[in-house]
């Protein structure tokens, strides 16, 4: 009778070990569920099914340059990209993450409209944030930022887009840009935000994040 | 040796064991760094992606999901975790007592109080599952004074899900067999989850914060039930399903539960649950409301006679608001429960008599209680927190609760507790919590001075708490 029972247990656990769902799979480690299935089942959890995220703990994704995507992706994978958001976070989810469903994830977050989400800060830095976006800090030898990532922010194959990014988000990596060099991909961006001060930061992030508002207010 | 010579000797032991302690884990901090529990092993994430501020067990909105989708997010592992934990009870006031060796066992000792071994993790893309076995090290006391260890069965849930989503709607539904009414539940001001620090089983630990009145349903766990659930766009979530005692082919839901004291249900108990969950930004808020009935034999040994049922109705409100924008988390959680108790006829209307042979109201017919707590906490940086909450059990009277036994007595029958905590914990790295709590009473047994009718205040049982948590 035990015996019984033991046998039926140990063969239902194999029958269901063998069981998988590719069109539903949370499955990180088979490399056969399609990109677009993991951002919907896995990513969608943190960055929204569509790249908008609601907590500014996580970056939006939606309409993020493709090759910036599969750049982050890479790093994450190769732990490269050192910077707390990765480690915590990113580096056991894409650990076993293939090329193609890099590319195939990277499609799917760069097709997507970012949705209009509420202004993060107040006028007045937001107003601040638009002159150093426009005409960087010549003081402290700050470039403007539109020279690399557009007039619009929205990036560019070599530079990622900014525009409506959480203002939380990008004051965090400008930190981690200026001070540390755990993200060499964007070693640039070291001497770049060199000369920021934490207000001028802040501002430029408030501004950023609030672009798609200025713009439907237009 | 006098008294306080014995006392400082105490101390010393207590000291040095600690100091013992801290080297150890300072020692292990190279290993850990490089380790992960099981579900961390499976995501490959930090502790902080599903654990609010990376406290354990307090679950991130992401944490939730994790749970919900059937812990079956990221790849299969080896599925085996380890908790150990250590705490030191310290009893403000001991001298009312006529034996404080027996009431307040193990009073400022550090003792290693219990250990819990985890089978989780991913099963296949749609079933996974959380099995917690623990082993109390004080289970037992033998005539001769000395403890011995026990193992059961702790906390199980087995789960099938799924989830339908797309742009325009996100489903997820599911099936959990477990053995505790809520330990399915996503939100930590659920019964099973508001309580985090296990209770030690020495009396000294009696009256810490883990002691004092939480929410929960009158059937407790070591039962074994089905439930269903759905959560439609991370809004609404519902519940419901049925338990019965854990028999047949769920008895290893209460394996090493001696049949004297596991639950003994009759037929299939309700119990559902249902939640209105709302992100905007950082800030997370749930409400809720949940319920159980439960008909429970008076003797778990003999199951013969539905004339001896106590028959239980729990109708619970909870709300969780979380705020989480790294470093800062912040956590406030408010949790309600009414619970009517029906006593079976050959209990209710029973004489009682005062120790001078004094009549007292016969026992009551039913019973009601209620518990509120709240609690709000706040953690910089997954590393240093702190909390404060506030409890308040309140109660009908009855005789049948009289007990004019010192320290764990009752002589008004009635069951009112009030009382708070604060807390203050660091959690070094993350595998490990060390935690400092305060847990100070107003009102005891329905009394605020001299409760147990030996001279013994409710402020007497004011205890510190000191813990040391691990898992691996």
């Amino acid at each position: 009778m035990v015996r019984e029972y033991r046998l039926t247990v140990a063969l239902a656990f194999a029958a269901l070990a063998a069981c998988t769902n590719l069109p539903r799979s949370r499955d990180l480690g088979n490399q056969d569920v399609d990109g677009r299935v993991l951002a919907e089942q896995v990513c969608s959890s943190c960055h929204g099914v569509t790249g908008s995220a609601e907590s500014p703990n996580m970056p939006n994704l939606a309409g993020q340059q493709k090759s910036y995507l599969v750049a982050q992706l890479r790093g994450f994978r190769e732990k490269s990209r050192q910077d707390p958001a990765g480690y915590e976070y990113m580096w056991g989810i894409s650990r076993n993450l293939t090329d193609r469903q890099i590319d195939e994830l990277a499609d799917y977050f760069s097709t997507q409209t970012l949705r209009l989400q509420r202004v993060e800060s107040a006028p007045e830095h937001i107003e601040a944030g638009r002159s150093v976006f426009t005409g960087g800090v010549p003081a402290s030898g700050v470039p403007a930022c539109i020279a690399c990532h557009g007039p619009d922010a929205l990036g560019t194959d070599m530079y990622p887009r900014l525009n409506g990014q959480h203002a939380d988000y990008i004051a965090k990596q400008l930190a981690v840009f200026q001070r540390t060099d755990q993200r060499p991909e964007g070693a640039v961006m070291k001497v770049v935000a060199h000369g920021l001060t934490p207000e001028a930061v802040e501002n430029v992030a408030a501004y950023l994040q609030a672009m798609p508002s200025l713009a439907t207010a237009r | 040796m006098d008294a306080s010579a014995g006392k400082r000797v105490r101390a010393w032991r207590t000291h040095g064991i600690i100091a013992l302690v801290v080297l150890l884990v300072l020692a292990l901090v190279p290993v850990c760094s490089r380790a992960l529990p099981v579900f961390a092993r499976q995501t490959g994430q930090n502790c902080v992606a599903c654990h609010a501020g990376g406290q354990f067990p307090e679950l991130t909105p992401y944490g939730r999901l994790f749970k919900l989708t059937g812990y079956t997010i990221g790849q299969r592992t080896i599925p085996v975790a380890v908790m150990g934990i250590a705490t030191a009870s310290d009893v403000h006031n001991t001298s009312h007592s006529d034996d404080p060796s027996a009431d307040f066992q193990k009073n400022d000792s550090l003792i290693f109080a219990s250990a819990s071994l985890f089978l989780a993790g991913k099963v296949t893309d749609n079933v996974g599952a959380f099995m917690q076995v623990t082993y109390d090290n004080y289970a037992k006391q033998g005539s001769d004074g000395s403890w011995r260890g026990h193992t059961s069965a702790d906390n199980m849930d087995i789960r099938y899900a799924d989830r339908f989503i797309d742009p325009d709607r996100d489903i997820i539904f599911g099936v959990s067999a477990n053995n505790n009414p809520s330990v399915s539940d996503p939100w930590n001001s659920a019964p099973a989850w508001m309580q985090y620090v296990p209770v030690p089983s020495p009396t000294s630990s009696a009256f810490i914060d883990g002691a004092a009145p939480y929410t929960g349903f009158a059937s407790g766990g070591n039962i074994a039930g089905v439930t269903a659930y759905a959560f439609w766009n991370q809004t609404l979530y519902v519940e419901a399903g049925g338990y019965g005692s854990a028999r047949g082919i769920a008895s290893f839901m209460s394996a090493g539960v001696a049949d004297a004291e596991k639950t003994r249900l009759q037929g299939t108990n309700p119990y559902w649950r249902i939640a209105l969950s709302h992100a905007f930004g950082a800030h997370d808020v749930m409400v809720g409301l949940t319920g159980m009935n439960a008909d429970i034999y008076d003797d778990p040994l003999d199951t013969s006679d539905s004339a001896t049922i106590h028959r239980f109705h729990d109708i619970g409100a909870d709300a969780q608001y979380q705020y989480l924008l790294d470093p800062s988390t912040v956590t406030v959680q408010l949790a309600y429960m009414r619970d009517t108790h029906h006593v079976p006829a050959f209990l209710a209307n029973q004489p009682v008599f005062d120790v001078d042979g004094q009549p007292l109201a016969n026992t009551n017919a039913s019973d009601r209680t209620n518990v509120f707590r709240a609690k709000a906490s706040y953690v910089y940086a997954a590393k240093y927190g702190g909390s404060v909450a506030f409890f308040n059990q309140t109660g009908t009277t009855d005789s049948a609760l009289y007990d004019p036994t010192p320290v764990f007595g009752n002589v008004s029958g009635n069951p009112g507790i009030r009382g708070s905590t604060i807390e203050a914990f660091v959690t070094p790295v993350q595998y490990l919590r060390i935690g400092l709590q305060y847990t100070m009473y107003d009102r005891y047994s329905g009394a605020s001075h001299n409760y147990d009718g030996a001279g013994r205040n409710a402020g007497d049982n004011d205890s510190l708490f000191l813990y040391f948590w691990g898992a691996y």
